[in-house]
């Protein structure tokens, strides 16, 4: 069985290997995206703005009027979408920490109890025991909408202590000005105001508990494996193709009459696309590595997760070779297949700056799945025990279209 | 003792509502060549199908060489060579790559394998064209090379569907020598074909298969000598009328061939004597008849006795 699995693919390879312009787009589609897309659409996302607004975890103390002012003037932006209580109950650090971890919020905003307290106490310049206020990110996260939200979120805050402690330090140098402070308040309630006192308060951005990420994700280490995944789908229509013009020319109608088991037949068909699957990641990887210089994290993680990738990608095009019965039916399954669960999956546009709705459907993706995993090892720093959820899963998904392939397949047609 | 290199009992395969074969038994003779004449449609693909073991039958039994396709499906495929009605060929594969790929399924590797290739590129005289890209090649060189691919495990029985269809006479007439050369060497054939010539001229027993059911088995001499008549077709220029027609019918049996009773067949044993009488008759039709043909009894007569219709309708 071994010799006549390996004859057939050995068969599939050369297949392959004499068609080469199929073979090449294959490879030149996902580096194209890779190169045009991480340059020219870099920053073009509209994350932030009022159609598509960042959610933002808010994990505060309770009463301190300086926070209540802050949060207020925040949830008065636009774009903005502040967050106090997950599934009914107010968030805690570790609970904002885990949901940022998981990517399912990209931010959260950290403030300390005593806030305001140890605001006005630290009226005096040079203060000396500033209150931390930290912005805990998802290691994905865009850079560039990262920066924009932050500068916003802490001109606000800065805003807001600067407003606190002007009244108290003209106390203390002038004693009491009565109606002093509404005038002060008005007068300084333009955008700089933080950039005028930076001193009342630090603004530490950090990444969620766990995350080994020493610098910041690039746009091009988000975009990689996006478009890996995105290249890797894309085996189902040469995949397809392969079986109905098998069937079409009659040489499957041979090979099953020879003395071997469907078994084997399916798996010397599916091994060499397997193969290319892996090449096509290696090839995108050092792409990334080499033209962009990005690190790829945890090698035994990015491993098993691109063989879980590939089998995934493998099954899915069983699948469509089972169900399409013509070639225009294989092929815009597969192309609709490779395009709409590429953007459904988080591949052109994140995931967290979708709504809901396509939130909730992207997990039924075996993309989103993959890129969570990659961006986990590569942005996250995260090593393979950490990413068996994702691979898991995306073995889940292989074995279910490799199922009802299996069970819709027609060998005799 | 005779030896059965294929048994087959109660042959069925039923599609939706449609029983596409209908109840085959047969067994073929080791050296044998046996054909399965039957038009487009008949259910001659099916039953290759199903004796390949590519289509499952609704009921029935097979045997190849002793085993049992069902219960021993592996060592009584070894025993079969199938020669599709398709080509059957990876075209950007030269033909000795597409040789090694079909050779290594059936579990020939190494030197045997480089053997069996030469021999049955020989045997196909295509040795100067092993290296030809099969996309290159004509028709009847694919149909060569087709047949290569299903001598290459020398099998003691060989299936050929239609092996002749869509190539040229000269092409035609290179396959026929070469599987009648191949079965006087010893190779069992079991040969499908719609063309009445290719089964009187090689095949040592004809099945008539007409909507997946045999019509009749036997010699094709036996067939023609039991079953066959001779055949007149008329063809007139206009429908004719009922007192044509009843006159036609004092001559011999008539059937009309279509609806606008423009062309009738009269089956004879006296084709000379039915045919004047036909043409007597006529020369009070001025300008009627359009055309005469007359045919000696053969298999296709026999199949239009057995079915109505004819082989190629």
């Amino acid at each position: 069985m071994i010799y006549q699995i390996m004859a057939i693919t050995l068969k599939e390879l050369k297949v392959l290997w004499l068609d080469r312009e199929a073979l090449a787009l294959l490879f030149a589609m996902p580096v194209f995206f890779i190169l045009v897309m991480s340059f020219a659409l870099e920053g073009v996302f509209e994350a932030g703005s009022k159609g598509h607004p960042i959610e933002i975890l808010v994990i505060r103390p309770d009463g301190d009027p300086l926070v209540d002012q802050a949060i207020a003037d925040l949830k008065r932006m636009e774009g903005l979408i502040l967050i106090e209580t997950y599934e009914g109950v107010p968030l805690t650090a570790d609970r904002a920490e885990q949901l940022i971890g998981r990517g399912v919020y990209p931010l959260a905003l950290f403030f300390p109890e005593r806030y305001a307290e140890q605001v006005l106490i630290n009226s005096k310049d040079p203060p000396k025991e500033k209150p931390i206020v930290y912005l805990i990110s998802d290691p994905a996260m865009n850079l560039q909408l990262l920066a924009t939200v932050k500068g916003a979120i802490q001109g606000a805050i800065e805003r807001r202590v600067l407003l606190a402690r002007i009244p108290q330090r003209l106390k203390e140098m002038f004693g009491t000005f009565e109606g002093m402070e509404g005038q002060l308040a008005e007068m300084l309630g333009d955008t700089n105001a933080g950039e005028r006192a930076r001193s009342g308060v630090d603004f530490v951005h950090a990444f969620p508990k766990g995350f080994s990420v020493k610098r910041r994700p690039t746009a091009t280490e988000q975009n990689v494996p996006a478009y890996t995944i995105f290249g890797v789908f894309f085996i189902v229509l040469t995949l397809a193709s392969s079986f109905l013009q098998e069937k079409k020319d009659g040489t499957f109608q041979r090979i099953l009459a020879a003395p071997l088991s469907k078994t084997a037949l399916l798996i010397g068909k599916l091994l060499p696309y397997y193969l290319v699957n892996l090449i096509q990641i290696v090839v995108m990887f050092c792409i990334g590595v080499v033209v962009f210089g990005i690190r790829l994290g945890h090698l035994p993680a990015l491993i098993i997760l691109s063989l879980a990738l590939a089998a995934a990608a493998n099954g899915l095009g069983l699948l469509v070779a089972a169900l399409g019965k013509t070639e225009p039916q294989v092929n815009g399954l597969s192309v609709l297949l490779a395009i709409t669960l590429s953007a459904l999956g988080g591949m052109m546009v994140p995931t967290f700056i979708m709504p809901d709705l396509m939130k909730t459907l992207s997990l039924f993706t075996p993309h989103a799945w993959a890129l969570a995993g990659y961006h986990d090892m590569i942005i996250r720093g995260l090593g393979a025990k950490k990413v068996l959820t994702e691979v898991a899963i995306l073995l889940g998904f292989a074995s279910l279209f490799f199922v009802i392939a299996l069970w819709r397949f027609r060998f005799d047609e | 003792m005779m030896t059965f290199i294929l048994t087959v009992e109660d042959l069925w395969k039923r599609y939706a509502q449609t029983d596409a074969v209908r109840g085959l038994t047969f067994e073929i003779s080791k050296g044998e060549f046996f054909g399965l004449l039957g038009p487009n449609g008949a259910g001659k693909s099916t039953t290759i199908g199903l004796l390949s073991g590519l289509i499952e039958p609704t009921r029935g039994h097979i045997a190849i060489s002793g085993f049992d396709l069902f219960s021993s499906p592996m060592k009584a495929k070894a025993k079969l060579g199938l020669v599709p009605q398709s080509f059957a060929l990876y075209p950007t594969l030269c033909a000795r790559d597409n040789l090694v790929f079909f050779g290594r399924i059936y579990g020939l590797k190494g030197k045997r394998l480089k053997e069996r290739i030469t021999r049955v590129l020989e045997i196909v005289q295509l040795t100067d064209r092993a290296h030809q890209t099969v996309a290159t090649f004509s028709n009847g060189m694919k149909r060569r090379l087709n047949i290569a691919a299903g001598l290459l495990h020398e099998p003691e029985i060989l299936v050929l569907d239609e092996p002749t269809v869509g190539i040229d006479p000269q092409s035609r007439n290179a396959i026929l020598e070469s599987i009648h050369s191949l079965n006087q060497s010893g190779v069992t054939v079991l040969y499908t074909t719609h063309y009445i010539e290719e089964a009187q001229r090689l095949c040592d027993r004809v099945a008539i298969l007409d909507q997946g059911k045999i019509m009749a088995l036997d010699t094709p001499t036996r067939l023609i000598q039991d079953l066959g008549r001779g055949m007149i077709e008329i063809e007139f220029n206009a429908g004719i009328d009922d007192r044509l027609l009843d006159q036609m019918k004092h001559i011999g049996a008539i059937r009309v061939a279509d609806d606008q009773k423009r062309r009738i067949h009269i089956e004879t044993d006296r084709t000379d004597q039915v045919s004047r009488e036909v043409l007597e008759l006529m020369k009070t039709r001025d300008g009627a008849l359009k055309s005469l043909d007359i045919s000696e009894p053969n298999l296709e007569t026999v199949f239009i006795r057995l079915t109505g219709r004819n082989l190629r309708d």
